[in-house]
């Protein structure tokens, strides 16, 4: 086990793509870090120049304390989980398992004993003897999970090892894939662009957006803390709700004002708006953090577009002007079609952005 | 259910014909143009000048002076020739592979002699080896030889010949091994080779132990095509060295077919050498496949 840092990471392929940029990065001993992001921000390209498959254009990689950035793969004691798998189909689940184990010339009795205790965390101990065309596309990971355990690496990684499998096979691999990192205790980075794989599993989440760092922080934190509209927009489902509101100071209070809204703001909130100076801000609220209140209490009213039932609660969608904002309301009553909604907010749960920059104001 | 019924069958009974019906065009076609010319020569071989039965053509055939150096000369040529052509190959396929800045046009450029017929290869490489020829003068612009010492490449011992008889096959036919090695290694997923680097593998295990069996498949392809086509290597060498002089089975054949119709069992001679070369052809190839294990089940090929 160690841990990982990437200091000033960047990666050019040819002339003008630049598919990482200025990564810093530090993953503690045996956490378990998310890389997320949309297809194409580089996330793939990160976790290969980790593994050595990748050269840095420029910046350093440390493992521990070993300068790794210009060493080959295998003298970096890394172990990587592909997409497509990539057990070698010509060798038997054992012989894939026991390769890297062959490689370092240790005795045959404990290539023995590690192949089957890794096996025996991802529960394949009964196919060692079958060649991989023999097994299902699950079982198939299973194998590569246990390769990558058996060599006992400093760094495991992961590249999106569950996209594969269908959707409730992937659910399952989930916890079992969390549950052997806790016992393996491994320094993890694990790749996905699926939001709820990253906030189920990481300890801590990397968000990435054309190949730079956005936000790194507990699931915790880019759930209720976005930096930024992105992240706000990124992670959660349904999204966050996003709203263009005035800000008008009127004595002591201060209100958020659209055509649909009027909301006076409490002081704890209000505070984080003393300084700022545009009239204009993007109120940014979860989707959970709107109530169902009578009219007289409303902030906002608007009538009902559809309503999604989901047997816990229901997704209400609500038709403002030309956007649509989606609110969790409880299962029952059904909300009807066409009825009016009337709503207020978790105050403490609200998000305010800087149009301009799109960051977060209230940190 | 009585007026149905003779109406299904006949149904029933045309729908299983048609498969043989759509096959039946191929089936004339060998029928036709290859089991016939098979058999005709099957029977040739057993036949005397005037027409009766007789062993006489292969006692003639075993017994000609020419046959043992025959076969010896095609079973080096064969075994020399395959392997030199096939690590030749794979090394340019594994570069070219690498996709370095420039591969395609290297790709061209190694594929020309694939694109000469052997003819034209054989009159290439003849007037490049006669003693006034171009490798000399090659030789001697690139200061190697001096002007008195020309090199005599087309007389001297036969190994020299044979040597030289399989480069110049060589030259010509390692593109067409390394284009059908090369389509084989596109088709090894990046992230197999990938992972045996990351699970400790350098570039020689990795090859050794990944790249070259997951090539496996492929590899039996080219070699089984070089066996039979080096088995049947003779216009090159009756193009270099004349007839007689560097005895090959299938140059026998030729031999007997064309330079010797005056014999008048000349043609039942061709025939008889010709279905021994079949034999020596088809035995190569089984023993071959045999031991790459191409008939074992999937698991043995694998091992
Ligand atoms: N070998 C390459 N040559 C040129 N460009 C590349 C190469 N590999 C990746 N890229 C580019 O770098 C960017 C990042 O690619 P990368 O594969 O890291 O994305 P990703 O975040 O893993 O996406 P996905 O979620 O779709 O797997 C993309 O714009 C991609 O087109
Ligand atoms: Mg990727």
């Amino acid at each position: 086990m160690a841990t990982l840092k990437m200091q000033n990471v960047t990666k050019q392929f040819g002339r003008n793509v630049i598919a990482v940029r200025d990564f810093n990065l530090e993953v503690k001993e045996q956490e378990f870090l998310v890389l997320l992001g949309p297809s194409g921000c580089g996330k793939t390209t990160a976790m290969r120049m980790v593994a050595g498959l990748e050269e840095v254009t420029t910046g350093k990689i440390f493992i521990g304390d070993r300068d790794v950035t210009d060493l080959p793969p295998r003298k970096r004691n890394v172990s990587m989980i592909f997409q497509n798998y990539a057990v070698w189909p010509h060798m038997t689940v054992y012989d894939n398992i026991a390769f890297a184990l062959k490689l370092k010339n240790l005795p045959a009795e404990e290539i023995d004993r590690k192949v089957k205790e890794a096996a025996g965390l991802a529960k394949i101990e009964m196919l060692l003897d079958r060649l991989p065309a023999q097994l299902s596309g699950g079982q198939q990971q299973r194998v590569a999970v246990s390769r990558a355990i058996a060599v006992n690496p400093d760094i495991f990684l992961m590249d999106e090892p569950l996209s594969n499998l269908d959707a409730k096979l992937r659910v399952s691999m989930r916890t079992e894939l969390k549950a052997i990192h806790e016992k393996a205790g491994s320094t993890t980075v694990f790749v996905t662009h699926d939001q709820s794989e990253a906030m189920s599993m990481a300890d801590r989440i990397v968000i990435m957006k054309d190949g730079e760092v956005i936000q790194v922080g507990s699931p915790d934190d880019v759930y209720h803390r976005s930096r930024s509209i992105f992240v706000a927009d990124f992670i959660g489902t349904p999204p966050t709700n996003f709203m263009e509101v005035d800000v008008r100071k009127e004595g002591e209070g201060i209100h958020l004002v659209n055509s649909h809204l009027n909301l006076l703001l409490e002081p704890a909130l209000a505070k984080h708006l003393n300084t700022y100076s545009k009239d204009k801000i993007i109120l940014g609220v979860r989707p959970e953090n709107m109530l169902l209140v009578s009219e007289d209490e409303a902030a906002l009213s608007a009538s009902c577009l559809v309503s999604e039932p989901q047997g816990s609660h229901q997704v209400v969608a609500i038709q403002l002007d030309d956007s649509i904002i989606k609110v969790i309301a409880p299962a029952s009553p059904t909300i009807l079609p066409g009825t009016a909604v009337h709503m207020s907010f978790k105050q403490e749960t609200l998000r305010f952005f800087d149009p301009d920059t799109t960051l977060a104001i209230n940190d | 259910m009585t007026a149905a019924s003779p109406a299904k069958r006949f149904r029933d009974l045309g729908s299983k014909a048609v498969p043989y019906l759509l096959i039946l065009p191929v089936v004339v076609y060998y029928f036709l143009f290859w089991l016939r010319p098979v058999l005709k020569t099957l029977i040739d071989s057993f036949r005397t000048a005037a027409g009766g039965f007789t062993f006489q053509n292969y006692i003639m055939v075993f017994t000609d002076p020419n046959f043992m150096p025959a076969l010896r000369n095609t079973a080096i040529i064969v075994v020399f020739s395959v392997s030199l052509e096939f690590i030749a190959a794979l090394f340019l396929a594994l570069l070219i592979n690498r996709k370095f800045f420039g591969s395609s046009l290297f790709l061209f450029v190694a594929m020309i002699p694939m694109a000469l017929p052997a003819v034209a290869v054989g009159a290439m490489w003849l007037t490049g080896l006669t003693a006034h020829g171009w490798m000399n003068s090659l030789l001697y612009y690139l200061n190697i030889i001096a002007e008195s010492h020309k090199i005599y490449w087309l007389t001297g011992s036969e190994w020299k010949l044979l040597a030289l008889i399989i480069v110049v096959d060589a030259w010509q036919v390692i593109p067409s091994v390394m284009i059908i090695l090369l389509a084989g290694l596109q088709n090894i997923p990046e992230e197999t080779i990938e992972a045996g680097y990351v699970f400790g593998g350098d570039y020689l295990t990795v090859l050794r132990k990944i790249t070259v069996p997951l090539l496996g498949p492929t590899i039996q392809t080219a070699v089984i095509l070089r066996l039979i086509s080096a088995i049947q290597i003779w216009l090159i060498i009756v193009l270099l060295v004349g007839f007689s002089r560097m005895p090959v089975l299938v140059e026998r054949i030729v031999y007997y077919h064309e330079e010797v119709p005056g014999l008048d069992i000349s043609f039942q001679m061709a025939s008889g050498y010709t279905i021994i070369v079949s034999l020596i052809v088809s035995t190569a190839a089984l023993l071959y496949l045999r031991a790459s294990g191409a008939f074992g089940s999937k698991k043995e090929a694998a091992r």
